[in-house]
């Protein structure tokens, strides 16, 4: 069985005998190569949390952000090849703010997500396109309370309880079957997804790693930003006690 | 292996020299890559479609993932193959759909649905610009001349009305269940319709199926609008299946 690429692999309009697209493939293994991206819908929110590897001391802290905001009520995170990424976030907004200013009201999160599902599988359609080398957690509170989505290259998305990608995906989302999310609070979730990031990374392989924490919730008012400083260096230590109590 | 017999003429839309469109071909095959079964059924005075829900991973909510498309109030549909296919091809049917009580003035009918579909698939079968969609349309609807009515597109552009039909992994098994039980020409109440659909999934999973297992979408004739049954429903028709036998 041609399993293996060979020539059915070279665009994404072709597919192979056994019916697969291989270029989706590809695309979501430039995704299994970033770093981990963990999220929680909590009952009362939503939080995101990214593991951002620091391939060099030079570089600033805070740049190449991951996490981003959408609109007011909507917050993404990417994983995956962040200047794919860009496009799908500047879309995002754009979809947002015309949907605001056609319908008069903030764009519903399941919407959001569809429209840019759709659009990443615009980009698995046509030989003259590559698809998109990333993948977005949509996460945000409107009408029908907290939610999260998953959009992967392949224009598929989904709604989850808690979701991971990257390269701690598989350990990230052991950890998150323990979870019982309809009982946990943004608050908790944020030290959470933060024991959850450190004890996936690898220590090993990657050296410096910067925690980059979002959350929508009640607490903010149904508005998306970036962790308060209190909270994140609370979840951290939070975090880093907890990996030493395990190697203990 | 590597296949010398098609040497190239499998990379896009042409022809190979013995007359097949290997690329199609190969799109059918992709609607097996979904993993997922789905049947429709025609009964006297309904017609059901049913589907399999396989989610694996609990992280996921479940509300968020289906297979069954409302197209109108009055036709629905099951998606069988490449989920973001499924997606973009129900959403163009909407559009049609909606596009055609526009400039007409009244609900578009099932087989008209079918065969614009089917146009719009023959398009990507002819242009290498786009590839075909890897999905099977399953349509129900009721027909105010015809009654109940039951379609089936495919990615090569071919629409046919069937008394039940199957897309999807087990699609060949189901038929031939399918085929043994309509060789009466049986006239289906409702409850039979849509208790022969759970039986033919149960049968070709080989395994007894929940309410959680399973999406049912109904059309009636006195109630035309298309309707996606709740749990309760379904176990109950569960039950009654269960009893008979």
């Amino acid at each position: 069985m041609s399993s293996v690429g060979s020539g059915y692999d070279l665009y994404v309009s072709t597919y192979s005998p056994d019916g697969k697209l291989f270029q989706v493939d590809y695309a979501n293994k430039a995704v299994e190569n970033s770093g981990t991206l963990v999220a929680i819908r909590a009952k009362d929110g939503v939080v995101l949390g990214v593991e951002k590897l620091v391939p060099s001391k030079m570089l600033c802290s805070g740049s190449n952000r991951r996490v981003h905001h959408i609109d007011t009520h909507v917050g993404v995170a990417i994983a995956g090849f962040l200047a794919d990424a860009r496009q799908l976030i500047t879309r995002a907004r754009n979809e947002a703010k015309n949907y605001k200013s056609t319908y008069g009201q903030p764009i519903p999160i399941k919407v959001l997500s569809q429209r840019i599902a759709s659009f990443n599988h615009m980009h698995t359609l046509y030989g003259s396109v590559r698809p998109f080398g990333c993948s977005i957690a949509i996460t945000g509170i409107d009408q029908y309370g907290p939610q999260l989505f998953l959009v992967e290259p392949s224009g598929s998305c989904v709604g989850y309880f808690g979701a991971s990608l990257g390269k701690g995906k598989q350990a990230a989302k052991n950890e998150l079957e323990k979870i019982k999310f309809s009982e946990m609070t943004c608050r908790e979730a944020i030290k959470e997804v933060s024991r959850i990031i450190y004890s996936v990374h690898d220590e090993v392989k990657d050296k410096d790693f910067e925690l980059e924490l979002g959350w929508i919730s009640t607490e903010t008012n149904n508005v998306h930003q970036i962790v308060p400083k209190e909270l994140h260096d609370e979840a951290e230590a939070y975090a880093k006690q907890s990996l030493e109590d395990a190697n203990m | 292996m590597s296949r010398s017999g098609t040497a190239g003429y499998d990379m896009s839309i042409i022809f190979s020299p013995q007359g097949k469109l290997y690329q199609i071909e190969y799109a059918f095959k992709a609607i097996k890559t979904g993993g997922l079964t789905s049947v429709g059924i025609r009964g006297k005075d309904c017609v059901v479609v049913a589907t399999q829900k396989k989610i694996p991973d609990k992280l996921i909510d479940p509300k968020s993932v289906t297979s069954l498309y409302k197209l109108t109030d009055y036709i629905g549909c099951v998606q069988t193959g490449i989920v973001p296919d499924s997606k973009s091809q129900a959403s163009r049917a909407i559009q049609e759909c909606s596009s055609f009580h526009h400039k007409f003035g009244y609900q578009i009918p099932p087989n008209v649905l079918a065969k614009r579909m089917a146009d719009i698939a023959q398009l990507s079968t002819q242009h290498a610009s786009a590839r075909p969609l890897g999905v099977a349309m399953i349509l129900i609807g009721i027909d105010d001349e015809l009654g109940p009515q039951l379609f089936k597109v495919d990615p090569a552009g071919v629409y046919t009305g069937y008394k039940a039909t199957a897309a999807g992994e087990k699609e060949q098994e189901s038929t031939n269940f399918l085929e043994k039980k309509f060789k009466s020409n049986p006239q289906l109440s409702k409850d039979e319709t849509i208790q022969m659909a759970i039986s033919t999934l149960q049968s070709v999973l080989g395994a007894d199926l929940k309410s959680s297992d399973l999406e049912i979408g109904i059309c009636t004739m006195d109630n035309r609008k298309f309707v996606i049954m709740t749990d309760e429903d379904i176990d109950s028709q569960l039950t009654k299946l269960a009893e008979r036998d």
